[in-house]
């Protein structure tokens, strides 16, 4: 898990960002949707933040799967390591 | 006295090819949905504007329908757009048989009174505002009129303006608000049965006033999304920023509609995009020019129509999306229009897309023209104005080219891959502007690390 609470903490300050609402208290495996009201504009907003952030290019089929921190940043290290998500 | 108020909601198709295919089409259902579940902001009104004393009830006619007994009431009054009228005129005869008076209003009632008028004890034509007060004064007194007209002006001063019921819409399963903020549209196209048809001018409401409906929204649902329920919000610019650096406090989302000329305005586009507005829905109409021809009465969507894609790209880039909606079968489209529709979206960038087929409702413009042509294709077709039937001849192709031309472009833009496509082209927009650079992605880690 090397490197993943930074890439979380980076995430999670993206979120806010997008959201404008205070995401620190948001576990890692919090469904974003439930937790924040993230909406699906919101969400491709924060896809596109972790891209230019990470950059990465996400599969099309993370583009309606990736709704909580921890999995957005495991695809990240992932794709960073030149794996698969 | 116990009032029942009953909205006609919901959008079908009477088409079965494309009644088929729409349900698998996600984009298409999901605006199809949204629709349909919005309450009432008309019924909410006429609420508001019902004395204390009166017990008044909000219901959905999917709450009412079948052969249920009538919940009794002792005045019903149903609201309802011209797809589901002769729905509406179905239970009014019900109510009436039963010996309850029914009142109708809305749109189709203010264009087609007189056939309405058949169904009801009285009618109210344009809005309630001005009229309702008096009509439930004149039933009290056992003389309630036929007809009652609602004002067409100053509607949104005191003492006609009131602030809708939204209490009606507690515990019910609303995730989107409406509020209005403006009557009519300064455009005047041809095809339009929107609120300019039910105002003598563009009435604005004071930006006050809109804050306080958004405010008692707020205090009976839970993080809603407001939709506005205007036909062209940001008609006057100093109204428009005004309201714009209003509404931002509030922390809310929401969507509206409104013309090209908003990208003209960095300003106002800044103000938006901090606002909270997500989504404007823009009439494009057609993606060319000689297709636009003639549609208002200035051609003015015509001489936009060179700047569509620029102006898609400075809204867009804010992080606002631009919801497009293209009408096919206008007078100088011929089968072409179908693949230069599909094209078109493809190029710009749009996030989301509406595409419908031109409708002539009733008694407007639009419908004294093709009728004095001959080209509707039958006397009374109401049930098929639901914007994605075709009821008239259209001039330049077949009704069945243009039938199966909207097939083509909803089989060619809502599916999944298009959909992703779409997606994927908004998320890089995004990443050019909003995530344009490190030193703004540092600045924001840094504001939410301390």
């Amino acid at each position: 898990m090397t490197g993943a609470p930074s890439i979380e903490a980076e995430v999670r300050a993206l979120i806010a960002e997008v959201t404008r609402r205070d995401a620190s208290a948001i576990g890692s495996d919090e469904d974003l949707v439930e937790r924040l009201g993230v909406d699906s504009l919101q969400g491709l907003q924060i896809l596109a933040g972790v891209e230019k952030r990470f950059t990465v290019t996400l599969p099309d089929e993370d583009l309606i799967r990736l709704r909580t921190i921890g999995r957005i940043a495991r695809v990240v290290e992932r794709l960073h390591k030149g794996g698969k998500s | 006295m116990r009032i029942g108020l009953i909205a006609m909601s919901g959008v079908r198709v009477r088409n079965a090819e494309l009644a088929a295919l729409g349900v698998t089409l996600p984009q298409f259902v999901s605006r199809g949905k949204i629709v349909a579940s919005l309450p009432s902001l008309g019924l909410l009104t006429v609420a508001a504007l019902t004395p204390d004393d009166c017990d008044v009830v909000y219901r959905e006619i999917a709450e009412v329908r079948g052969d249920d007994p009538l919940e009794p009431f002792d005045l019903v009054g149903i609201s309802s757009f011209t797809a589901q009228i002769d729905e509406a005129y179905l239970l009014a005869d019900r109510y009436r048989a039963a010996g309850v008076p029914v009142v109708l209003g809305g749109l189709h009632v203010s264009m087609m009174p007189d056939e309405a008028a058949a169904h009801a004890d009285s009618i109210v034509l344009y809005g309630a505002e001005g009229a309702w007060p008096k009509l439930i004064g004149d039933f009290r007194a056992g003389r309630l009129q036929r007809r009652y007209e609602g004002l067409r002006s100053r509607v949104f001063e005191p003492p006609n303006y009131v602030v809708p019921r939204f209490d009606l819409l507690a515990g019910r399963p609303y995730n989107r608000v409406t509020v209005q903020t403006s009557r009519g549209c300064p455009l005047d196209c041809e095809f339009c049965a929107a609120s300019l048809r039910i105002t003598s001018s563009y009435q604005q409401k004071p930006v006050d006033k809109v804050i306080e409906e958004i405010r008692a929204a707020l205090a009976f649902r839970s993080s809603p999304f407001f939709e506005l329920a205007d036909d062209n919000t940001f008609v006057n610019r100093k109204w428009g920023k005004a309201f714009l650096r209003a509404v931002k406090p509030l922390g809310i989302r929401w969507f509206t509609e409104t013309d090209i000329s908003i990208a003209d305005d960095e300003e106002l586009l800044d103000l938006l995009a901090d606002s909270g507005c997500r989504q404007v829905l823009i009439g494009f109409e057609s993606p060319d020019a000689e297709g636009l021809d003639g549609i208002d009465p200035r051609n003015w969507k015509k001489e936009q129509s060179g700047r569509y894609l620029e102006a898609i790209d400075r809204i867009q880039s804010r992080g606002v999306t631009v919801n497009g909606c293209f009408i096919v079968g206008l007078d100088n489209h011929t089968p072409a229009v179908f693949e230069m529709v599909r094209d078109f979206v493809r190029t710009s960038g749009l996030l989301e897309v509406q595409v419908t087929v031109q409708t002539p409702f009733p008694n407007t413009p639009l419908y004294h023209r093709l009728r004095r042509e001959g080209r509707l294709l039958e006397e009374r077709y109401w049930d098929r104005c639901t914007l994605f039937d075709v009821t008239y001849r259209p001039k330049k192709m077949s009704v069945e080219e243009l039938e199966g031309g909207l097939r083509y472009l909803f089989a060619e833009l809502y599916n999944e891959r298009e959909f992703l496509r779409r997606k994927r082209q908004y998320m890089e927009i995004v990443k050019a502007t909003h995530w344009a650079t490190t030193q703004a992605w540092a600045a924001t880690v840094r504001s939410h690390a301390t």
